[in-house]
């Protein structure tokens, strides 16, 4: 098992390779592997996407995977 | 010497041929068009009331009769197990979410899908105290079915479908269990003889063929879950691959990338597969599928797979992420025996059936064995998680303000994997009475009413599934408390 927390300033839903998983700034649960991960509703953050390869991860120590307002919003 | 006879004998022995070569496998339908939205998957059957924050996995091994009977015991168990679950008073039973089956295990499996609690009334008669052995050993020996089984793509479990599909399943569909639109979602597992694995009749599967699987009758899946090899042949399957526009999901070409780098061998081996299958159409259009016990003889393989990926037709996963489980229940009902033996009373050279039987059944019963084991560490794994995080936070804190950590923990889920098993009877006598029943499809009476009453018996006695009782304030009727 590994774990990811996708970050942003508000509280959004994250989809990992287009499947809806949960809410940003919380803990996730995911496969080793690489996976797509995007946020949901509104398109006022960037990256748009991001590809990781997620691996040795522990629970203490999550990927942590930024995305941002985007500046034209 | 007359031509008349020697005409009338080639006469017969046209028809016989005639005959022959009209029999044929009954084909899976094509799909005209990949519908995501559409057919047998989790994701589009009704819940009612059966919620999600109670998820229930139920699964049941191979074994013939044996099996069956026992998974009958444990869904009799289930029903008149009492519950109190979000300001409700009901039955376990129907807070069941998934089944996943094999072999002896998918003929109760496949009857609830299809009659749901009408499975209670019907089955017994239908299946478990009927000579189902004898008849297909009828059917075999029935000179009409010599011609048939001349047909090179028809073979004997092409026959026993025939009869399930007439005597037990009643000429009924997946499109039957679709229309039902409830759960739980029944998954039979056979196996695919080319690639070693395991084949669910689900939706999710049939895409990849680009077949329909509302045009199966439940009767083929069952014969193909429970194709014993030897004593019954592997069915055929159409493959329609490359015809329908099929989509794979996002994570089957991330996970194939992941081929060199090993990440994860396991999620890239999935992922290969399903390519494989889909971009195999033209160069396999058959697909030949035997028992679901050679690629896994409990049923486990497939949810646990579902607990820890977010790569999957199911995923349990994905669930606890969207904090929508709070309980998970991993019911194992496994019928496997260990056939007590006089071969090492000996000097003797063990026979070839015996060295044969020996090489086919052991590594089978040491892969169950670690496919429980792995339930146990995924289970762990889950539960361990959550507590190291509030560990660490308290330890923290206890060094003063300065020093508290906040860590976010996932999402913490209450874990119960239970196992029905004739290891866990107390009695050694009782449980050798047990380990020795034979694998068939015939059982008498008498024994068949064991097998449930020990299936009812040995869920009550599950440790956790006494803990997940006091946690529902529920009750299992009939087992020494009143309810």
């Amino acid at each position: 098992m590994e774990y990811v927390k996708v970050t942003y300033p508000t509280r959004r839903l994250v989809y990992i390779d287009e499947e809806e998983n949960g809410y940003t700034n919380e803990v996730l649960r995911v496969e080793a592997g690489t996976h797509v991960f995007e946020l949901g509703n509104l398109s006022n953050f960037r990256p748009a996407s991001r590809k990781l390869t997620v691996r040795d991860t522990t629970v203490l120590e999550p990927l942590e995977i930024p995305f941002y307002r985007r500046q034209d919003e | 010497m007359s031509c008349a006879p020697v005409a009338a004998r080639l006469v017969l022995l046209g028809w016989a041929l005639l005959a022959a070569a009209c029999a044929s496998f009954t084909p899976n339908p094509p799909l005209a068009k990949y519908a995501p939205d559409a057919g047998y998957r989790f994701e589009r059957l009704e819940r009612g009331d059966n919620s999600d924050e109670l998820f229930v996995i139920v699964t049941f091994s191979g074994g013939g009769t044996r099996a069956a009977a026992l998974a009958y015991g444990v869904l009799e168990a289930l029903r008149d197990t009492a519950i109190e679950w979000q300001g409700r008073r009901g039955a376990l039973l129907d807070e069941v979410d998934v089944i996943s089956s094999i072999s002896g295990g998918s003929f109760p499996a496949a009857y609830y899908a299809l009659r749901g609690g009408q499975i209670f009334d019907e089955f017994p008669d239908r299946f478990l105290y009927r000579p189902i052995q004898a008849s297909l050993i009828k059917l075999a020996l029935w000179p009409a079915s010599w011609l048939k089984l001349a047909a090179p793509d028809f073979g004997r479990s092409d026959l026993a479908a025939e009869l399930y599909h007439r005597e037990v399943f009643g000429g009924a569909t997946y499109a039957d269990v679709i229309a039902r639109n409830r759960r739980p979602f029944v998954i039979l597992n056979a196996t695919d003889m080319s690639t070693g694995s395991q084949f669910p009749f689900i939706q999710d599967q049939f895409d990849l063929m680009c077949s329909d699987l509302a045009g199966v009758s439940l009767a083929r899946a069952a014969a193909s879950s429970s194709a014993f090899p030897g004593g019954l042949t592997p069915l055929t399957f159409r493959n329609y691959a490359g015809s329908c526009q099929y989509r794979q999901p996002t994570w089957v070409q991330l996970a194939a990338e992941d081929h060199a780098s090993r990440v994860n061998p396991r999620r890239t081996a999935r992922a290969e597969n399903r390519l494989s299958l889909a971009a195999e159409g033209p160069a396999r259009p058959y697909i030949h599928l035997t028992d679901g016990g050679v690629a896994d003889n409990i049923g486990l393989r497939g949810p646990l797979e579902a607990i820890a990926s977010t790569s999957h037709p199911w995923s349990v996963l994905q669930m606890m992420n969207r904090q929508r489980v709070k309980k998970l229940v991993v019911l194992v009902v496994n019928a496997a025996t260990s056939p007590a033996t006089e071969r090492d009373r000996s000097a003797s050279v063990p026979g070839l059936i015996d060295t044969l039987t020996t090489a086919a059944t052991v590594p089978l019963d040491n892969y169950s064995f670690d496919t429980v084991e792995l339930l146990s560490k995924t289970m762990n794994e889950l539960n361990t998680d959550a507590r190291l995080v509030e560990g660490c936070n308290r330890l923290s804190a206890r060094k003063g303000e300065q020093c508290a950590l906040k860590l976010p923990a996932p999402h913490h889920v209450d874990l119960y994997p239970i196992q029905v098993a004739f290891e866990y009877i107390a009695s050694r006598e009782e449980r050798a009475w047990f380990k020795n029943l034979p694998t068939t499809f015939e059982l008498p009476r008498e024994t068949i009413d064991r097998l449930r009453a020990i299936g009812r018996r040995l869920l009550s006695e599950d440790p956790q599934f006494q803990n997940l009782l006091k946690a529902l304030n529920g009750c299992l009727a009939g087992s020494g408390k009143a309810c």
